[in-house]
């Protein structure tokens, strides 16, 4: 059979191809990493989905402008997790299943995160933590989790050294919540402390449905001289806490001798809602908003312009922001898949984000403790940096 | 007592009918629901539908509020678990042995229940799943306390000879291990309440002083609900961690003793198919409004307030009310 290529019969062949150059064109400008968020949007942990929310938007909005790192638009899916294990187990399955996530960010809770790892891990996709603690995560040899928030261990250790010998401190009464995170903390915090020659008087825990804290106020009281009395806890059940002290003239803030110690669970604006209670308080803090650093300033100046002059950007929100650059950076870096993340990730070292820089060891920890700062709060509320 | 004999063998055609439905259901639907995560979703619903049950015999058949069901499903999966981690117990008998502890801390709760009514049992039942907490919380040497205990292994695979090993890693197998569990208890149940035991527990529900004048002994009537209720939501328990992986206290809180409640009473309190209603759309309603995102919990919460202000008979008020309707009248007013 003899076909002659006729004008008609050319013309349509070349709008064929050039439909298809097109289409594959297109195909090729969608070349995606799907990013599953998985956070506490309802439940008493809440706020951290909220700030987490903000953090990640502000980030997509810069890091998929143009082109996108490497030619590649980051892609989120937020789900619910609520801080819980079951809900959180769920949600991951749920989340592989219909998203297929290159990576998944989350979850905030240690035991929602320690519930999820395991799965994560047998589906080969990585997880980047940013809010988790406790030690178990990357203690695991899980080969696909990776987190940037410091350990219990690490926090705890630098707290304890410093109390002793930068503080003078010799004494000490432990206050902590009772989870994971919360023992965590005040184990490696007494650990240090005790081992340096300091004496650990009481330890004192409470559930996080505790509202009243002068009972406990009032039994530090009766101790004795404190030096100091680290403290892990969130946000809500801290100030109350830090107040309560007050009252009962432990603490600075009150009259008192006592410093109260932190950890990063406190985000920016807490002196504000403790009021004068907070006066003298030093904390580990990740994200300082006050920072010159040129990555704080511009996160600041963006973070306003998007949410409002009046707002100042916590470390939750910092947290996630930093999470979507460090998936960009690994993009940028040639990761296409789950396998290239994970790999990027592995060999990170000394990657610069707002709260400091991040380098992340063979178990997926990041061991750059320039993400940790100490600031003690003045009387006017404005914290100052501590050299240590 | 020949006639009454034969009545409780011969089953009606449409009660068959419907355990025959109840079956195909069981094995369908994680054929239709294909995937991990939805398969994932069928095994919570049937743990709820055991534990929806459970707490209705107490609260729908014998008229007791208990607030404290969740301690019951604690106690199923600690047990379990620490048998057969510490102990090294086979699965299979720490389940049963599980259970039973669950059944004996329920008959505990039911040596002070049984003096107490209403508002003042719910308190003091909501006290016991405090306590409970509490216990999970402290007793860390047991427990491990807030610290969890992790990588909890689902129950181990039958070997039945001639036959491929059943394994329960994959939700298909667990799914249809914990459902038909499920549907052998609720038979079990559905036979009892239709027993003289089921009057004897109706009768104390309608008027202790009534029952007690008829003879019944209603603090041994009440213990026998409480035991045999909390050895099912013990037996709930023991396939949960295996499931999740992990055991944490928070998991037993007694917010979980409320969504049991919400479950029983969005369903229909006080019939058999009411709870297994309400346990199916409180598991699968969150997870169908993901969709709606943030407005999800909006959603549910206006959902669950229209069901309690509008039908207090639970859903199953709603289908009785469209099969009233839709029945032609026997007093011919459609004539008219």
């Amino acid at each position: 059979m003899n076909i002659r290529p006729s004008p008609r019969r050319v013309a349509v062949a070349l709008a064929l191809a050039a439909f298809a150059l097109i289409g594959s064109a297109s195909h090729a400008q969608e070349k995606v990493i799907r990013v599953g968020v998985l956070m506490p949007i309802s439940g008493p942990a809440s706020y951290f989905g909220v700030q987490g929310k903000q953090g990640i938007e502000l980030a997509l909005e810069q890091v998929n402008a143009g082109a996108g790192p490497a030619g590649y638009k980051l892609q989120v899916q937020y789900e619910d997790s609520a801080c819980s294990p079951l809900q959180a187990t769920n949600t991951v399955k749920r989340v592989l299943e219909q998203f297929k996530p290159h990576i998944v960010i989350g979850e905030e809770c240690s035991d929602a995160s320690l519930a999820i790892a395991p799965i994560l891990e047998q589906a080969k996709v990585p997880l980047l933590n940013a809010g988790s603690s406790a030690v178990k995560l990357t203690e695991s040899g899980y080969k696909y989790v990776f987190r940037i928030f410091p350990t219990a261990d690490q926090q705890g250790t630098m707290l304890g050294r410093n109390a002793f010998e930068k503080l003078g401190a010799r004494t000490a009464v432990l206050l902590y919540e009772k989870t994971n995170a919360g023992v965590d903390n005040a184990d490696t915090f007494e650990k240090v402390f005790t081992a340096a020659g300091g004496k650990v008087l009481a330890r004192i825990d409470f559930g996080r449905d505790v509202n009243d804290f002068t009972p406990i106020a009032t039994r530090i009281a009766a101790l004795g001289k404190v030096d100091v009395l680290p403290t892990f806890g969130l946000e809500g059940q801290t100030v109350r806490l830090a107040q309560a002290l007050a009252q009962a003239r432990v603490v600075r803030g009150g009259g008192g001798t006592a410093i109260q110690l932190g950890s990063i669970w406190l985000p920016w604006g807490f002196e504000q809602k403790a009021g004068p209670a907070s006066e003298g308080y030093i904390r580990v803090v990740q994200f300082d908003p006050t920072e010159k650093r040129k990555m704080v300033t511009d996160f600041n100046a963006a973070f306003r312009a998007k949410f409002g002059a009046a707002e100042t950007p916590t470390h939750i929100n910092a947290h996630a922001y930093d999470s979507i650059l460090l998936v960009a950076e690994a993009v940028r870096r040639g990761a296409t898949d789950s396998e290239s993340l994970r790999d990027r990730f592995s060999k990170m070292q000394g990657v610069e984000v707002t709260t400091g820089r991040i380098s992340f060891d063979a178990k997926g920890q990041t061991s750059d403790l320039s993400v940790i700062h100490f600031v003690e709060t003045q009387k006017d509320l404005s914290w100052k940096g501590m050299a240590w | 007592m020949m006639a009454r004999t034969d009545q409780a063998f011969m089953m009606p055609p449409s009660r068959w009918v419907g355990y025959l439905v109840a079956l195909a259901l069981i094995v369908a639907a994680p054929l239709v629901l294909g995937t991990p995560y939805w398969r994932g979703i069928l095994v919570v619903c049937a743990m709820n539908v055991l534990l929806a049950l459970s707490l209705n015999l107490v609260l729908g058949y014998t008229g007791q509020l208990n607030l404290g069901q969740s301690a019951f499903f604690a106690i199923g999966a600690y047990v379990s678990v620490i048998l057969v981690r510490s102990h090294g117990w086979n699965f299979w008998l720490a389940m049963v042995a599980a259970s039973a502890a669950a059944g004996v801390a329920g008959l505990l709760l039911a040596a002070f229940a049984v003096r107490l009514r209403g508002h003042y049992l719910g308190i003091a039942s909501l006290g016991f799943a405090v306590i409970t907490y509490q216990v999970l919380v402290n007793w860390e040497r047991v427990t491990e306390g807030v610290r969890g205990i992790y990588g909890i292994m689902p129950p181990p695979p039958i070997v039945l000879p001639g036959l491929p090993e059943i394994s329960f890693g994959n939700s298909l197998a667990l799914f249809w291990l914990v459902g038909g569990i499920a549907f052998v208890v609720y038979w079990m149940l559905d036979n009892l309440v239709r027993s003289p035991v089921g009057e004897t527990l109706r009768a104390l529900r309608e008027d202790e002083v009534s029952a007690a004048s008829l003879g019944i002994n209603g603090a041994r009537w009440k213990a026998f609900a409480f035991g045999l209720a909390s050895t099912i939501a013990g037996l709930a328990g023991c396939f949960y961690p295996g499931f999740v992986g992990t055991l944490v206290p928070d998991a037993f809180n007694i917010v979980e003793s409320f969504t049991m409640l919400a479950m029983v009473i969005v369903g229909g309190m006080g019939t058999m198919i009411g709870p297994v209603i309400g346990a199916v759309v409180l598991t699968f309603l969150p997870e169908l409004l993901r969709s709606a995102g943030e407005l999800r919990l909006m959603i549910y919460g206006i959902a669950l307030t229209l069901v309690v202000l509008f039908m207090p008979g639970g859903i199953l008020q709603l289908v009785q009310i469209v099969r009233t309707r839709l029945a032609p009248r026997a007093d011919g007013g459609g004539s008219r």
